[in-house]
């Protein structure tokens, strides 16, 4: 009768223990199915392609199998942000390698100049940083992981106007960029629905002539701000002329502009103090449970080797990765490219790093957005808005 | 003017055998016959026959043979001190250079002093017995040998039993760790406290007991001797003393006695006083207090020590227990009170009911004055306080009575604010209840504190209007009444969430009275475990809900902060958060949300506000909005 109480109590802490967390190991089909990377992994904006892979193969390595067992194979092409180059990318993906899905890391041009191709080979795309509006409205089958240009560019006037009580803005763009250009004219739209005044509105490019005296001008109508949806270089090189006018304005850069500083111009950080900047994430906001489980992951990956800079591409990266894998493995069969076109599509309250995201049946994500302080390389959180 | 003996016999030994030659050579007159010891005492009848005057240096042995023969043949005593003899210079308060020494050892005028005699041996100074810890500290030394001192004993003493027996015929049977007997009062931390009552020639022996229970007695007994540079009007706690011309000490198994740190006795022991037997030449201080002296009689103060039925406990213990314990017997008054208050009478009853129904009518008016007049006529605090000492002392019948008296007056209570609340025709729930229905760990914490404050309060007479404070800071009513209440509106989860509190109140402060009362030295001799063990176990129990319910308003309170950082766009409308605020009705969690918007929002803006909100946090968020347009 002892031994059969004892046995008794180890059989109901075997069991109790093993249904406590552990998840059924999924058993490996031999199966595998591809997935494609289109980024620029060389060139000018290699960053951006770089740390998205990063992130992509931390959530490779949480997650390598699909629930079936089926392994994931990622097969990356560097299209070096060229447009030409990302629709060759493309055709060489769904032609050659037979992909069931693509993320890509391209910025907005490239990602507009893949939407014949994407509909034509109906090839559902997961577009992780292109933000402009149009992206999504072409074709069905470029969905975004990334809030859009209108979103982001509304809200920038709004926090500007309504909460900084900033009157007059100054707006610094490229007009070779659709991604600036959109995003600045978007932003004008609403400020100045909403009262505001835009003194300027300033070409820049790198071959931009005598920006000084460009920004004597802009300075003369005394702007409170200056608006700067522009390349980190750009931003780099108006700071550096503002300070030599010993002028201090407010600015405000867009999404990406931290993690480029972080990786292509970290010595001049400092440069950014003050600064404010949308972003995806900030550094110190509190991270989701799946956000805690990818911190984990990468403090392991990184356990003891000189610790690589977390930048937002790369947290897209496993946020596209794992929700392109939730869209599969709700597919019966993961080679179904409309199914997991659909089901990136109807994509609800997923849980990312910092807080859900919802992509719905038009391709837009909604999914909130910070607006950061920049200080010493850091980005100090101020507002999360949805 | 000084006058000196004419002539004197100088007892010297073979290391005092130095000093013959400047004694002979003295300037008062006085002629010295030098006599060896050992030779004086082969014949000191022969010797000493006709002598009036002697005049010692040597060795203490020698010194106090000296003085018996001089109980025999009725000479003064002259003393010249060694250098190392400071115990010797410091007691007769004699001059540390020789030649002045050898000038007051040759005067006439000797001062009358008593001798005591312990099992046959002089003592001059004093006689220890046992552990005597700080007693026999010098009373002039630093804090910092005082402490060090004591620690250095903390963990070491016990107690053994003692009978003490006085020349009266006195029988005193106690406890003690040691006692010490004293010639008089002169350089210890024992002489100090009896420097009031004590002289070497009032034919009396001085006998200082030191009777720590335990080590909080200890401490308390080594914070008193810090603090009392100056002497003490009253003896110290764990102190006893007895004066009487003659104490017989008798221990339950044989203990050491050294006599003025030298000789070695054992107890039982007996001293006796031969009072004014020798004259002996001693410093002015010790003239000017022989002056005063007066006839002395037998003293006995014993009510420090332990009696009766604790000495049974000082018995059974090798190394004295860290909390004190006493005898009903010695804390009469506080017992009695305490058995007053967990009696149910009249009083009691109407105050239950008038502070339940002042507190009922406070909670629905919202109003916070109402309510603190409701807790302070409340009579609950101290049945409870009678509660906790009858738990420390396993005391079955206070302890019935208090909880008896308890949950007469919860059970009135709660029907009282039952009754009133389907009386009313309104039964609004206001802030005020509100503010019961989510208790916490740091509600227990406050009922801990508010435990001990009571506890004190009833222990301390001169802090017992305090109390006041303590039933305002602990509210014992208002949350009973709000479960009243919530019977009244058949709401289980009003009721379950403000006895919670109650409880909480209850249970922290029957353990926090239990342990000060422990802490205060009011434990029974024999002490039962069984309740500490219960209120132990309702404590672990309470602390759970609490527990949970704390790291609920913490992670509420987070949420709630966090929501001040958020902001909508909603069909391109900016929303502010002014303010949030979460609510929880059993399972169901409600918001409260402030808003800032500069447009006006219509319904579709509303719900598509709730869809964002329902999608980023939580869909069974029930969500309130109270809008504020900036123009």
């Amino acid at each position: 009768m002892k031994n059969f109480v004892h046995l008794s109590i180890l059989i109901f802490f075997a069991f109790g223990l093993n249904g406590c967390d552990q998840k059924p190991v999924t058993a490996p089909s031999g199966k595998t199915i591809k997935i494609g990377l289109i980024a620029p992994l060389s060139g000018p904006d290699d960053t951006k392609g770089k740390e998205g892979l990063k992130g992509i193969q931390l959530a490779m390595q949480m997650w390598p199998y699909l629930q079936n067992g089926d392994r994931i194979e990622l097969i990356t092409a560097d299209d070096q942000n060229d447009p030409a180059l990302t629709v060759q990318s493309l055709k060489k993906l769904v032609q050659k390698n037979e992909i069931s899905a693509i993320i890509t890391f391209s910025t907005s041009d490239p990602v507009l100049a893949m939407a014949q191709v994407a509909f034509d080979y109906q090839t559902p795309i997961l577009a992780a940083i292109a933000t402009h509006p149009e992206i999504t409205w072409q074709n069905g089958y470029i969905s975004q992981l990334c809030f859009d240009d209108h979103f982001q560019g509304t809200t920038a006037a709004l926090f500007i106007r309504d909460e900084l009580l900033i009157d007059t803005v100054a707006i610094f763009s490229n007009p070779r960029n659709a991604y600036s250009s959109d995003l600045a004219a978007t932003f004008e739209s609403k400020f100045k629905s909403i009262g505001g005044e835009i003194t300027d509105w300033i070409i820049s490019a790198p071959e931009t002539a005598d920006l000084s005296e460009m920004l004597k001008g802009v300075r003369d109508h005394r702007p409170e701000l200056l608006y700067l949806p522009i390349g980190a270089k750009d931003v780099l090189r108006i700071i550096r002329e503002v300070r030599n006018l010993d002028w201090a304005p407010q600015m405000m850069g867009s999404d990406g502009l931290i993690s480029t500083m972080l990786t292509e111009h970290k010595k001049q950080l400092s440069l950014l103090n003050g600064m404010l900047a949308i972003d995806f994430f900030s550094h110190e906001m509190g991270l989701t449970d799946f956000g805690e489980k990818v911190k984990d992951a990468y403090h392991s990956k990184y356990k003891g080797k000189q610790r690589a800079t977390s930048t937002t591409y790369g947290a897209l990266g496993v946020e596209g990765y794992a929700l392109l894998l939730d869209a599969i493995n709700r597919c019966k069969d993961p080679t179904d490219r409309e199914c997991i076109n659909l089901q990136i599509r109807s994509t609800k309250n997923f849980s990312g790093i910092m807080g859900n995201i919802t992509i719905g049946l038009d391709g837009k994500a909604q999914r909130a957005l910070c607006i950061n302080s920049i200080q010493n390389g850091l980005s100090e959180f101020i507002v999360k808005v949805y | 003017m000084t006058e000196y003996v004419s002539s004197a016999v100088f007892v010297y030994t073979e290391d005092t055998k130095y000093l013959i030659e400047p004694l002979q050579n003295n300037s008062v007159g006085t002629r010295i016959t030098p006599m060896a010891f050992d030779a004086l005492m082969q014949t000191p009848k022969a010797r000493l026959e006709g002598v009036d005057h002697v005049v010692v240096a040597g060795p203490l042995d020698v010194i106090k043979e000296i003085l018996r023969l001089a109980t025999d043949f009725h000479f003064s005593t002259g003393i010249i001190p060694t250098k190392e003899q400071t115990d010797l210079i410091k007691f007769y308060d004699l001059p540390k250079n020789p030649e002045d020494a050898a000038e007051l050892a040759l005067r006439r005028d000797g001062q009358v002093m008593d001798i005591m005699l312990c099992n046959g041996k002089i003592m001059l100074f004093k006689a220890t017995v046992g552990q005597i810890p700080l007693l026999d500290t010098p009373s002039k030394a630093s804090w910092i040998r005082v402490m060090a001192d004591a620690m250095r004993k903390f963990f070491k003493f016990k107690l053994y039993t003692f009978r003490f027996s006085t020349a009266g015929k006195k029988k005193i049977h106690t406890a003690a760790s040691g006692c010490m007997i004293l010639q008089h009062s002169r350089g210890s931390f024992a002489s100090k406290l009896i420097s009031q009552d004590h002289t070497f020639s009032d034919g009396m022996i001085s006998l200082v007991i030191s009777a720590p229970i335990s080590m909080i007695a200890y401490a308390r007994l080594l914070w008193q001797a810090l603090k009392s540079s100056a002497g003490f009007k009253k003896l110290p706690s764990s102190i006893g003393y007895i004066k009487s011309p003659q104490i017989d000490i008798a221990a339950e198994t044989p203990i050491d006695v050294i006599i003025d740190d030298e000789d070695r006795t054992q107890t039982p022991l007996h001293c006796e006083t031969i009072p004014q037997a020798v004259r002996i030449n001693v410093g002015q201080s010790l003239q000017d207090e022989a002056a005063g002296v007066a006839v002395a009689a037998e003293r006995i103060d014993i009510d420090n020590l332990p009696t009766e039925n604790e000495l049974l406990k000082a018995k059974r213990h090798k190394r004295i227990p860290f909390f004190s314990y006493a005898s009903e017997e010695r804390f009469h008054e506080l017992f009695t009170s305490l058995r007053e208050d967990a009696r149910i009478n009249g009083i009691y009853l109407v105050l239950m009911v008038l502070s339940t129904m002042l507190a009922a009518v406070g909670l629905y008016l919202n109003s916070v004055s109402v309510i603190i007049g409701a807790m302070l006529l409340a009579p609950l605090m101290a049945p409870i306080v009678s509660l906790a000492m009858g738990i420390l002392r396993g005391d079955i019948a206070l302890f019935r009575k208090s909880i008896g008296k308890i949950i007469v007056g919860v059970l009135i209570a709660l029907l009282s604010s039952a009754l009133i609340t389907l009386l009313f025709p309104h039964k609004p729930v206001t802030d005020e209840m509100l503010a019961r229905l989510n208790p916490t760990l740091l509600d227990l914490a406050v009922a801990i504190i508010s435990g001990i404050a009571a506890a004190c309060s009833k222990s301390f007479k001169e802090i017992m209007q305090s109390l006041a404070g303590v039933a305002i800071a602990v509210a014992l009513v208002p949350p009973l009444t709000v479960a009243g209440i919530g019977i009244g509106r058949l709401d289980f989860h009003f009721f379950y969430q403000a006895f919670l509190l109650f409880s909480t109140n209850l249970v922290g402060i029957v353990i926090a009275a239990t342990f000060t009362f422990r802490v205060l030295g009011y434990s029974a001799v024999v002490r039962s475990k069984s309740g500490l063990a219960v209120v132990l176990i309702f404590l672990a129990l309470i602390s759970i809900p609490l527990y949970l319910s704390y790291s609920r308003i913490v992670e509420d309170r987070v949420f709630e902060k966090n929501w001040q950082k958020e902001r909508f766009l909603v069909n391109e409308k900016y929303l502010l958060i002014r303010k949030a605020t979460l609510f929880r009705r059993g399972d169901k969690r409600i918001i409260l949300m402030e808003i800032y918007a500069r447009e006006p929002l219509n319904r579709e803006d509303l719900n598509a506000f709730k869809a964002k909100i329902q999608a980023n946090f939580s869909q069974k968020l029930i969500i309130r909005i109270n809008t504020f347009y900036i123009p």
